[in-house]
């Protein structure tokens, strides 16, 4: 008899449970669902670091399927469905005024053999493109950004040869003042401001950063930065891996006026999972990193939130969020609290994907205009080219130089004009002012053939 | 239509009153419109827009029909005419004396026409690559790398432009990224990275330019008429003792590196004894230098040995697995000087297949301020009668040097020592090796030493601390260097069994003293 009531009281408790779980499955199931058609693409992980750290960058010595001192590792990352990783290439403050170039070098070196020794599972990416070509073929994208501007040595040569190897973002300070910029310790009270937000110099880098279609990062720096930063851009920005100042009111976070600019001007805000920066505390749940997602959308939408967890860079993560394995929990949360899947999807990846769009889009700008403009008109010159190579080369010379040629002999003239005054720097109302004389030109022209 | 000419034809017209014949943009609309004539306007437009995006992202410009080029060059070679009319005069003798003295006039004249055209026609088929030019050292010096500020056409100051590179007939050329050997210990990475990408600016916005970097792009440049940039470092304190440093360079496009300057690095010596630093004994190229030239090996960079000391040179030659370069060494026989190659050294080049490039600054050819272009041609005569003519080629060294021969002042007049060679009976195709066959084969040579090493895995190798302490160095390494993966699976493993022994023991004592 009380055998059979043990037996029954465990059946009710077995069955009640499946309840619990397969409600909770439900969510992770559409969970990974969704993240087996948007790439989660990861702003920040410091698993370069942690290479040289542990093992002074000899990889021959580590194997990725079986290393267990770190958050990161080949088995968690497919089990944490990583569609896409920027890898930071780290090297710490004081290597500021030293040798800090070569050091990143070194660091940008260890993410290249690292995906050169897996093939099968990374794939270096440096575009948008790249990231959506490595998530068909089942890898993990694998893209470089540079956590520190004094991985520079204030050098825009620097620059421009660190985009070559691949770096596609630039945390514009780490935890130091550079000397263009100010870091967020200044906002503590920590450390005195040297340059109430950006110099001189540090204005011309952001320009420059434009042009090359590299993404700026503003995790890491005074909200004074992050301000001038949002006036002077021309593409969206990032935060790589930050989180709300309004949740968690620790400087490293965005506070609400900061997230609508971003909003405002197309960005993303990828938040970081650090229990210092999630509760302000040395404890938190799934249920508080979920906390600054939904205030992120409520402030200013979910086309701006992203995931920056900033694994191998800390040492205290969430209950439950311990490596990278388990970042679906976070995205199973979301649904929970009723987040739509076009919403979650955004969050995955959709929202960085269209960052690096813009910022690739914003170097083809003034191209574009030219193509735009001349495009149409190069037609005209085809359909004429094609008439005139249909006769023999023996022609007379004469006939050749015929007045059809006339309209495309004016482009020509005009083209190199416009590309010599580009060339120039003229200012950006002088140019847009020749662009429309131009234009007005040979419209006219055209249209009296 | 009258109307779409006669506005293009006023445009031009203003164009070319307003910038002038000869400045930038006069000149790119004249080349433009004979490009025109050969090729049509279509690709014109599209050469123009491509070199729009060529300038922000560095696209690769469309190569043309070798066919059209080669009716473009005949054009270029307007023969002068030589016959000239001898006018009739009074007197027998004098007629004969003057149709002697106009005769023999003549003779030299058209054997001197008839030479220079035989060197322009050679170096039109074989143009020069040459294998060392510090112009970007220059660029530096005298206008702070800002190339907005300078017509690469016609550069005041230096030695080298475009304009002189073409009429020198030089195809290739290596620009050396050297920074001082100051730097070394400081900051010499960064400003590798700032020479390179000058280089790298220089090469991709104007349009005479290409930079390459394998030996099929140099040929393709070749074809397409433009001169091809190669880069090299010019001395290993560059790479400030770190092999990923090196991988990086290799991954901007340096292709070849001088492992020192005139300074020693912590891993190889130098030839010259201005700097006393990093000096030792017998090691003249340490551990950490000979995994330098394995991963220079690996990666497909050229090992360039001028500047090394001989004792450098000789373990760099040993060790190499793919042939070396001289880039800019020239005759220790002929020279006495400790920049130049010794005998018993070029033989050792030789069995290794290697190259030296003859280098043109006044010092190293006399040993003097001055010199000629007859004694640069005895350095050529040497090295050939030691070696062979298929181990020599030409490293100018323009910019890097401030007295050079008389006739061989700039990038232009390369013409001249092509022929003098030719007049000390060097037959055409030694002349064709030396120009540009022998640096080919090397550069090829170089590559299929890669592929070969294609399954290697890049060199994890680290220069030891005592072999390079300095105060701009951080070590942000582990402890113990020499045991740095087993320590802590080993030391866990250890402390288990003891914790467990510490509880074990004072229990079974507590149990013994309970029994009793």
């Amino acid at each position: 008899m009380l055998s059979k009531v043990i037996s029954a009281a465990y059946l009710a408790l077995w069955i009640s449970s499946c309840a619990v779980t397969s409600a909770v499955d439900q969510y992770m199931i559409r969970a990974l669902q969704l993240m087996s058609e948007t790439p989660l693409i990861d702003g920040h992980n410091d698993l370069p670091w942690q290479l040289r750290k542990q093992f002074n960058n000899e990889l021959n010595k580590v194997d990725l399927y079986t290393l267990k001192t770190t958050h990161t590792n080949i088995p968690k990352i497919k089990e944490g469905r990583l569609g896409a990783q920027f890898w930071s290439a780290y090297v710490p403050c004081e290597t500021q005024y030293k040798d800090a170039v070569r050091q990143t070098l070194e660091q940008i070196d260890v993410i290249h053999r690292m995906c050169e020794k897996y093939p099968e599972t990374f794939m270096f990416a440096t575009s948008s493109q790249d990231i959506i070509e490595a998530f068909n073929m089942n890898k993990t994208a694998s893209l470089i950004g540079v956590e520190g501007g004094h991985s520079l040595d204030s050098s825009l040569g620097t620059l421009r040869t660190m985009y070559k190897l691949g770096v596609r973002y630039l945390t514009l300070t780490h935890s130091c003042n550079t000397p263009w910029a100010d870091n967020w310790l200044v906002d503590t009270g920590s450390e005195p401001s040297q340059h109430n937000g950006l110099s001189p110099f540090g204005k011309q880098l952001i320009v420059e950063m434009n042009r090359l279609g590299m993404l700026i990062d503003l995790a890491h720096v005074t909200v004074a930065v992050m301000n001038q930063v949002l006036n002077m851009s021309k593409a969206p920005v990032i935060f790589s891996h930050s989180s709300a100042y309004s949740v968690c009111p620790n400087k490293r976070n965005v506070p609400d006026d900061v997230l609508m600019r971003v909003n405002n001007t197309g960005g993303i805000v990828m938040v970081n999972f650090y229990n210092d920066y999630v509760t302000c505390s040395s404890t938190a749940t799934v249920s508080d990193v979920a906390d600054h997602f939904d205030h992120i959308k409520k402030v200013a939408g979910a086309g701006i939130v992203g995931f920056g967890g900033d694994y191998d860079g800390v040492t205290r993560l969430p209950a439950g969020l311990e490596d990278v394995s388990k970042v679906p929990k976070v995205v199973a949360e979301l649904l929970r609290r009723g987040w739509t899947d076009k919403e979650v999807k955004a969050a995955l990846g959709d929202n960085l994907l269209r960052v690096l769009r813009e910022a690739e889009k914003v170097t083809h700008t003034h191209t574009f205009f030219l193509l735009l403009f001349f495009g149409a008109f190069s037609q005209k010159t085809v359909t004429v080219d094609r008439q005139e190579r249909g006769r023999e080369m023996g022609d007379d010379p004469q006939q050749r130089t015929q007045p059809t040629w006339g309209a495309s002999r004016t482009m020509i003239i005009s083209m190199i004009i416009f590309n010599w005054l580009w060339n120039q720097k003229i200012y950006n109302f002088l140019k847009s002012l020749f662009l429309l004389c131009l234009l007005s030109l040979v419209y006219k022209i055209t249209v009296s053939q | 239509m009258n109307a779409a000419l006669s506005t293009s034809t006023s445009l031009y017209r203003f164009v070319l009153y307003f910038a002038g014949a000869e400045s930038k943009l006069g000149r790119e609309l004249e080349s433009s419109y004979r490009l025109c004539a050969v090729v049509g306007y279509n690709k014109v437009i599209n050469k123009l827009l491509f070199n729009h995006l060529a300038v922000v992202r560095e696209y690769t410009i469309p190569s043309y029909h070798p066919r059209i080029y080669h009716s473009m060059r005949c054009e270029a070679q307007t023969m002068p005419s030589r016959k000239t009319v001898i006018s009739a005069s009074s007197g027998l003798w004098m007629k004969s004396l003057k149709h002697l003295v106009v005769f023999s006039s003549l003779c030299c004249l058209i054997s001197g026409y008839s030479e220079r055209e035989r060197v322009h026609d050679l170096m039109s088929r074989y143009p020069l690559i040459d294998g060392h030019n510090d112009l970007a050292l220059q660029l530096r010096i005298l206008h702070n790398n800002q190339l907005s500020q300078i017509d690469l056409y016609n550069v005041s100051k230096v030695a080298t432009d475009i304009t002189r590179l073409q009429a020198g007939h030089v195809q290739a050329q290596m620009f050396a990224v050297y920074v001082l050997c100051g730097a070394q210990e400081k900051d010499a990475v960064r400003l590798t990275l700032e020479q390179i990408d000058v280089v790298r600016r220089m090469c991709t916005e104007y349009q005479d330019f290409e930079l390459v970097t394998s030996a099929q792009e140099l040929r393709n440049s070749e074809m397409k008429h433009k001169i091809a940039c190669l880069i090299s470092i010019e001395g290993g304190h560059s790479i400030d003792s770190s092999l990923p440093a090196l991988r990086m360079f290799y991954q901007l496009g340096v292709r070849s590196m001088t492992l020192t300057h005139t300074c020693n690095t912590p891993w190889a010596e130098s030839s010259s004894k201005i700097y006393n630093i990093y000096q030792r004994q017998n090691n003249s190229l340490t551990h950490f230098g000979k995994a330098v030239v394995e991963e220079m090996n690996r990666l497909g960079m050229i090992v360039d040995l001028s500047h090394t000391s001989w004792d450098t040179a000789w373990a760099a030659l040993k060790h190499s697995k793919a042939p070396v370069i001289f880039s800019h060494s020239s005759s220790f026989s002929i020279c006495s000087h400790g920049r130049n190659v010794p005998d018993w050294l070029l033989h050792d080049l030789k069995k290794k297949q290697g190259l030296i490039m003859v280098n043109l600054h006044s010092k190293f050819i006399s040993c003097s301020d001055e010199a000629n272009i007859s004694r640069v041609a005895d350095h050529f005569d040497h090295i050939k009668n030691v070696i062979g003519a298929e181990s020599i080629g030409i490293g100018g060294d323009f910019e890097g040097a401030v007295s050079f021969p008389q006739g061989l002042e700039d990038v232009s007049k390369y013409p001249a020592l092509i022929q003098e060679l030719l007049q000390r009976n060097w037959t055409e195709n030694e002349l064709a090796d030396v120009l540009r066959r022998n640096f080919l084969r090397v550069f090829e040579e170089v590559e299929r030493v890669r592929d070969r090493l294609s399954l290697n895995r890049p060199s994890e190798v680290q220069i030891s601390v005592k072999e390079v302490q300095n105060p701009c160095r951080l070590v942000l390494r582990p402890p113990d260097p020499r045991r740095p993966s087993d320590m802590s699976p080993s030391s866990r493993a250890q402390n288990g069994p003891k914790g467990l022994l510490i509880l074990v023991i004072p229990l079974m004592l507590s149990s013994l003293l309970m029994i009793e």
